[in-house]
């Protein structure tokens, strides 16, 4: 049978017989769910080959179909939901309403497949809207009692955005008289020379996933409340479904390098990069673990679009890769906020600190997560800031978008310690005393992601190859790539397994002296016993530096934090119901009055039947 | 296996001749402030008997994991730029893997070691340290932005983003970049005066306002450790901007040992001189507040690093 089939219907039959099992025995949900993801990947790895399937629905001809593109982002969906499923069990461990998340979690994971084998217009529309719709059903599991604000406010601009799609699903049934998405493209329906809006509507919805500036404004809450183990697939590869959808529009753009698309392209890049800085900024000054991670996701896919819009192989290339190492890390950081949520009991990082010596892998994960996120080699991280980079200033000429870029990733430094800092390091106090490591099903995952960090940093062809494969279809074509060295169109390159070899050769001989010089004299001591200037601590009192941790720079950047986008929306939202609130009025619940509006309507037509009954 | 070896005795070559000019550089420092100050003050290799007392603690006071790898995380930060700065055009020893790095990755490299630096102070539980590490990050923002706008200028001027392209082209036309792009130069000197720290920008280390600040819960051999990282890390900022700006070192054309003394002369000369710039801004500096610091970075650095950007486009000078 047909590997897409057996995939859709295996995540079909998880998601219901999750949702039955619930109620038979509690213990067994989590492991039906993983199972069928585990089913999925099977499938999806013993058979890439997959031949098309074709079938009439409505007279509307369906076509799912696997392409290099799309397999490689159903490996970021499948890979990641995978472990993000094993990881699921112990953190949803005495939960309430298992059946209802994991069935919806599911539904999410079969939504997020479709988009991405549909090659006709109305599956993708269908599988699109199954995914919005589960996830929001799991963003609504925690604070149901949101539901009316924060949970709202993704259901509005999903339903902007799907709406925004349908209405250009139909012009493009109406102009060009097709659902097939690579004949509408090859017939130009992205090409931005007529029927502009086509590209824009579709832009809209895809760029509304994404949380591009202007959109994001759902995505802080909405990934910060939901939990943390569907949070790191939403953030990790739900928000790449509207990547993959800004490459299917920018495909022409990709292939013909049309000058029609290019000021669409400029304005792309620097709402990109706008994202980036202001999600950066704002990363900074959260409290909350969790929300921190949530705007540096907002601001990490804003280098995504800044790459994609460049529209040159090693920008498209740092894209893809930026995807994929995306998914790895902050899957990895949201994880670990999970972790320690779970373990400690709260992510506020004003309530806890010092957990390195009860959670040491967790805080491995962490700080090989934060190294790929800041893009220090010799992680995986540095590879894509490298492309994005490169790709920017020696192909593009847009050369203060590098600089916002800097900005936004020298800035992100400071949320990237305050993260570690925040939950891992400082003073050890006694609330968190009894905290342990997390479970190991809780562990596997995060250390795999961490694993995949470090190897791509070193070996960064892995992703490359699939990635070269992906942008072939596209419309690039001789894509060069090297296993272990990185290059860019002037000739200069980076041989990143000399880079690697010689950090572990100076780590090596470092570690040695300074681990054995002096071993035995060597006194270890706790976070109480430090130099304090004279002042000795007492019993009870608390030392831990928390609050207002960057007041400084939020001082110097204080003109930025002026503009929030929250307040920006509301004058909107308030503006617009002022103005229906004024045609609310023509409702007076007097008779006498609808029947006034009756007869001045029939006075109108009289008044205008020569132009009406011709 | 020749070659290895060679490559092996120059990158120790290379190490010990950046220890050795950053220690020293370290202790004339220490001395002028002295002059200055109308002290008798300690003599210049004072610093080479810091380290030996460092290294020579009976008792060393570790903090943890963290603790432990961050003066490792310097070290590495420090000799892997290193490696990938030239230090002479036609030196004998020191080309090291100088072709095989460029700007960007020198850039992301040299933070390396300040992360390092911040996890471990941040695991010593000092409230103090943890002040500098965000007083410090917050720096780093204000003085990055110029400086890759200068480093962005000279990419797209010269296009090239390696070290080793723009050192050729100085060697090959005898002309110095400082004449190409002033405005660069400026850009990346003034954002200098943010890296070394020192006043009017030593809101880091802060002495006698956070003790010491990051480095504060250190001593010892880790402290020595860091002391060395950051000796080497001050050549290095020294050589990368002598590198880009000032014509690099060893440009006579001689071959042999005695081309690469002199190099090594002209080198020593520049970066005096160039060192001589934050010294002496220090001396008669009192410290900025952060915001203060950051906030002059975001002004005329950034404003010059703009102008520097416009005149490489208006004046490319690479095919």
């Amino acid at each position: 049978m047909n590997p897409i089939i057996n995939i859709l219907l295996v995540l079909f039959a998880g998601s219901i017989l999750a949702f039955g099992i619930d109620s038979i025995n509690r213990k067994w949900t989590g492991w039906v769910a993983f199972l069928s993801v585990l089913l999925a990947t099977f499938n999806l790895l013993s058979q890439t080959q997959a031949s098309d399937v074709v079938f009439s629905l409505g007279g509307i001809r369906l076509k799912w179909g696997l392409s290099s593109l799309r397999l490689y982002f159903t490996y970021i969906i499948i890979i990641l939901n995978l472990l993000a499923f094993l990881y699921s069990i112990d953190y949803m461990k005495g939960k309430a309403r298992l059946g209802y998340f994991y069935s919806a979690f599911l539904l999410t994971v079969l939504g997020m497949f479709g988009v991405v084998i549909s090659k006709d217009f109305v599956s993708f529309f269908i599988f699109w809207e199954i995914m919005t719709w589960s996830s929001f059903l799991l963003i609504i599991y925690n604070a149901y009692y949101k539901i009316k604000t924060e949970g709202l406010k993704y259901m509005i601009f999903s339903a902007i955005g799907a709406y925004a799609m349908l209405t250009a699903i139909v012009f493009v049934y109406h102009f060009y008289g097709t659902f097939d998405i690579a004949t509408a493209i090859d017939q130009g329906v992205f090409s931005f020379e007529n029927h502009i809006y086509i590209p824009l509507f579709f832009a809209l919805a895809f760029a509304i996933k994404a949380a591009i500036m202007p959109f994001h404004i759902w995505a802080p809450s909405a990934y910060a409340d939901s939990p943390m183990s569907f949070t790191s697939v939403f953030s990790g590869a739900m928000s790449k479904m509207g990547i993959f959808g800004l490459l299917l529009v920018l495909s022409t753009y990709y292939a013909l390098h049309n000058p029609q698309a290019y000021i669409f392209t400029q304005i792309l890049a620097w709402l990109g990069g706008i994202t980036a800085a202001m999600a950066t900024i704002y990363a900074l000054i959260q409290t909350d673990a969790k929300r921190l991670l949530a705007y540096s996701s907002i601001s990490q896919l804003g280098y995504i679009v800044v790459a994609l819009s460049t529209g040159t192989k090693l920008g498209v290339m740092a894209a893809l890769y930026l995807a994929v190492l995306h998914a790895v890390f902050k899957g990895a950081l949201f994880m670990v906020a999970g972790a320690v949520e779970k373990q400690a009991g709260t992510t506020d990082m004003t309530k806890i600190s010092g957990l390195i010596r009860k959670m040491p892998w967790t805080f491995f994960v962490a700080l090989v997560s934060v190294i790929a996120l800041t893009g220090i080699p010799p992680v995986g991280g540095f590879v894509g800031k490298w492309l994005l980079y490169e790709a920017l200033i020696t192909e593009s000429n847009n050369y203060f978008l590098v600089i916002v870029i800097f900005f936004s990733s020298t800035a992100a430094f400071l949320y990237a310690y305050r993260f570690l800092f925040g939950l891992f390091l400082g003073q050890e106090e006694k609330e968190t005393e009894n905290v342990k490591e997390a479970p190991v099903k809780m562990l596997i995952p995060m250390l795999i992601l961490a694993l995949i960090s470090i190897v791509t940093g070193i070996m960064p062809g892995l992703i490359f190859k699939p990635a070269a494969a992906a942008m072939r279809e596209i419309g690039f074509e001789n894509v060069n790539w090297e296993m272990t060295s990185l290059s860019n169109v002037w000739g200069n390159q980076t041989d990143l397994s000399l880079i690697g070899l010689f950090i572990a050769a100076v780590f090596v001989l470092i570690f040695i002296f300074l681990t054995f010089k002096g071993k035995k004299n060597t006194r270890y001591v706790g976070t109480k016993d430090i130099s304090s200037s004279g002042e000795l601590w007492k019993e009870g009192e608390n030392w831990t530096f928390q609050q207002d941790f960057y007041k400084p720079f939020e001082r110097a950047a204080a003109p930025l934090y002026k503009y929030k986008m929250n307040k920006i929306w509301e004058d909107f939202g308030n503006a617009l119901e002022a103005f229906f609130n004024f045609f609310r009025r023509i409702y007076t619940g007097n008779g006498q009055t609808y029947a006034l509006y009756v007869i001045g309507f029939l006075v109108l037509l009289l008044l205008f039947k020569d132009y009406i009954f011709r | 296996m020749e070659g290895i070896g060679l490559k092996i005795f120059g990158a120790f070559l290379t190490a010990i001749l950046a220890f050795t000019v950053g220690m020293f550089y370290g202790g004339l420092r220490r001395k002028i402030t002295a002059r200055v100050q109308n002290r008798v003050g300690p003599p210049v290799y004072q610093n080479f008997i810091d380290l030996m007392k460092l290294q020579g603690k009976q008792t060393n006071i570790a903090h943890g994991f963290m603790g432990h790898m961050a003066p490792m995380w310097i070290i590495i930060a420090a000799m892997t730029v290193l490696m990938f700065i030239p230090i002479l055009h036609n030196g004998l020893w020191f080309d090291n893997l100088t072709f095989k790095g460029d700007l960007i990755f020198i850039l992301y490299m040299m933070v390396f070691g300040s992360l390092g630096m911040a996890l471990g102070a941040g695991q010593s539980g000092n409230p103090n340290s943890a002040i500098g590490v965000t007083r410090g990050l917050s720096l780093m923002v204000g003085y990055e932005i110029p400086f890759v706008l200068s480093l962005v200028a000279i990419m797209i001027q010269f296009h090239t983003t390696s070290l080793q392209d723009l050192m050729n082209y100085q060697y090959q036309t005898g002309r110095w970049i400082i004449l190409d792009n002033p405005f660069a130069f400026l850009a990346a000197l003034m954002s200098s005066l943010g890296m070394f720290r020192y006043s009017p920008f030593d809101i880091v280390g802060a002495p006698a306002e956070l003790a010491s600040g990051p480095v504060s819960e250190f001593g010892g051999k880790y402290l020595g450790t860091m002391m060395t990282g950051g000796s080497v890390f001050a050549f290095i900022k020294l050589v990368l901007i002598v590198d880009i700006f000032l014509g690099g070192a060893g440009n006579v054309h001689m071959s042999g040992l005695a081309g690469t003394l002199i190099g090594l002369g002209e080198l020593l000369l520049k970066t005096f001189l160039l060192y001589m710039i934050p010294v002496f801004i220090g001396l008669v500096s009192p410290r900025f507040r952060t915001e203060q610091a950051i906030r002059f970075f975001w002004k005329w650095p950034t404003f010059f690093g703009i102008l520097a950007v416009i005149w490489a486009v208006l004046h490319p000078v690479g095919s």
